[in-house]
């Protein structure tokens, strides 16, 4: 016989609880209760500003999978959620969930604000997810800050491609890791003679 | 008043071990594809009945909704469809990505990330043909994820193909890829 | 990152896109497989269930009333396809926890693989039925009213079901919680 999916109103009338609070089950299935219930109040906190509340719950899973304590995952996700707040402060409020995810790295990364206020700029409404992105890995390969927002900001403004941006991550990772680039590239860092940008 | 799950579990020990039940349980996907298969053979014996309505059911679908809301513990916010996965099937919004790994000593690679929810059984690598060399096709929206790998449930490995993730919070190796 | 809702690869499907219970079966195969891992103590009888499960569900999709909320009536299918294959279940050695289950965190290597395979075992121990209402109260998170209409056992028994699993596992991981 098979199960249908209607419940008598009666036991409805007996059953419910008076409030249903939103709770994400992938937090409430994998995290302790106080854990989840402490990152549930994070995303709180994002919903009400209108932030992104989907790289809080990720980050909170990132933390389960790998074994991390419950004031560890706490503190990331709180950590994450400020810096996606300020990615908001320095991108405005038509920046999307992966554009604001993305700068959020940045930002932890040490990039300055005011380094993707003008990488927006440059870009003129292009989506931004793939410079910032690639000003970010830069760092992280080993570039000082300044010289690769210099060089990032400087295809920007000659109109790159996002397969122009990857392009110059991956001949920067070459140079760096001491093979020569191929005939045809360019030098993937260039100092550029623009003034230095603000902070 | 929050609906609390674990009502009447007062003592560390139960709590314990409800928190080690409620770990995921990866199932082999190849149980869609052979419920599939026998929906096939079934051919039009198998296909949907229609709807057997009793006429003093049909009052009951508010109730069905609130006790649902319930039982999901999901609010309008937060869709069921998320419950299981980010990875979702391919359409126009969404871009093949494939990760390899060469890990010649391992018998199982798996690959966790904001992508499936960090979940260990979510998404196996696959042998290929070249020796020791594994790998996996996703399906993405445009942005930033990070992930690992993870070697025989045991240890963890970043992808050397991409860029190395700044800082992971938790330790691990990380990498990082961004989708256009 | 938004996928189609359950209702909408309900309709998808009883139009005839078969492609769209694939979507459904992949986004439960796992949230359900769970229940059914641990109520029938190994991953092969889980798929099972599952397997079967789910060309029931599909079989009987125009039932389904309300198919915003396809997941609580594909679970009460997956519960009732437990209860009917645990009958199968010959002895409690079915139970052990499977490999890999236990995680490195952050590179430190798995400890704790004897508890969770103390555990299965103790699960393995229980009746049928104190298994079934304690997953489905603990694990699944179910209240008691809505238990009561997917095992057709009235509220107060199911209450004594939970009780008495929760007694049993203390007492039988009782000693190994403590060492």
């Amino acid at each position: 016989m098979s199960p249908a999916c209607v419940f008598p109103l009666a036991i409805v009338m007996l059953g419910v609880p008076a409030l249903l609070q939103a709770q994400d089950r992938r937090l409430t299935d994998r995290l302790d209760r106080a854990t989840a219930a402490g990152v549930h109040q994070l995303m709180d906190s994002a919903k009400a500003t209108g932030l992104p509340t989907e790289p809080l719950v990720q980050k909170a899973l990132e933390g389960s999978t790998l074994g991390a304590d419950s004031e560890r995952i706490q503190m990331a996700v709180a950590s994450l959620l400020g810096q996606l707040g300020r990615a908001r402060e320095a991108l405005g409020g038509d920046a999307n969930e992966a554009e604001l995810t993305t700068a959020a790295g940045a930002l932890r990364a040490g990039l300055p604000p005011g380094a993707l206020r003008r990488l927006q700029s440059l870009r003129s409404g292009r989506p931004l997810v793939v410079p910032i992105a690639v000003l970010t890995d830069l760092v992280a390969e080993g570039v000082p800050p300044e010289q690769a927002t210099q060089s990032v900001l400087q295809l920007a403004r000659d109109g790159g491609s996002d397969d122009e941006f990857v392009a110059l991550r991956r001949r920067t990772q070459m140079e760096r890791r001491g093979r020569p680039p191929g005939p045809t590239d360019r030098p993937a860092l260039q100092p550029a003679a623009d003034p230095p940008v603000d902070r | 008043m929050p609906v609390e799950r674990d009502d009447g579990i007062r003592d560390e020990l139960l709590q314990r071990v409800v928190t080690e039940l409620r770990r995921p349980v990866r199932l082999d996907p190849s149980v869609d594809a052979r419920a599939l298969r026998e929906i096939r053979r079934l051919g039009a014996a198998g296909r949907p009945r229609p709807a057997q309505r009793p006429l003093w059911l049909a009052g009951a679908a508010l109730a069905a909704s609130l006790l649902l809301a319930v039982l999901l513990r999901s609010s309008g916010d937060i869709p069921v469809s998320r419950v299981a996965s980010t990875i979702v099937a391919p359409d126009a919004s969404t871009r093949p990505v494939r990760l390899r790994l060469a890990s010649p000593a391992s018998s199982r690679v798996a690959v966790v990330g904001d992508f499936n929810d960090w979940d260990p059984g979510a998404t196996p690598l696959r042998p290929t043909e070249e020796q020791g060399v594994w790998t996996v096709e996703l399906q993405l929206r445009p942005g930033r994820y990070h992930y690992t790998f993870l070697i025989d449930g045991r240890r963890w490995e970043r992808d050397p193909s991409e860029p190395r993730a700044n800082a992971s919070d938790f330790g691990a190796p990380m990498s990082v890829l961004t989708v256009s | 990152m938004m996928s189609d809702s359950d209702a909408a690869l309900v309709a998808r499907t009883l139009d005839g896109e078969l492609e769209a219970f694939s979507i459904l079966m992949a986004r439960y195969r796992d949230a359900f497989g769970r229940y059914a891992f641990h109520m029938l103590g190994n991953r092969e009888d889980a798929q099972e269930a599952m397997q079967d499960s789910f060309v029931r569900a599909y079989r009987a999709l125009g039932d389904c009333r309300q198919p915003d909320r396809f997941g609580a009536w594909l679970l009460r299918i997956v519960v009732n396809r437990c209860l009917t294959m645990r009958g199968r279940l010959k002895r409690e050695q079915q139970f052990g926890a499977d490999l890999p289950d236990q995680l490195p965190a952050g590179g430190e290597a798995p400890d704790s693989f004897e508890w969770r395979d103390e555990i299965a075992r103790a699960l393995g121990r229980l009746r049928p039925h104190y298994r079934e209402a304690f997953l489905l109260r603990y694990v699944e998170g179910l209240e008691y009213a809505e238990m009561s209409r997917m095992t057709g056992a009235k509220e107060a028994a199911l209450r004594m079901r939970v009780k008495r699993a929760g007694d049993q596992l203390r007492e039988l991981l009782r000693d190994v919680h403590a060492g």
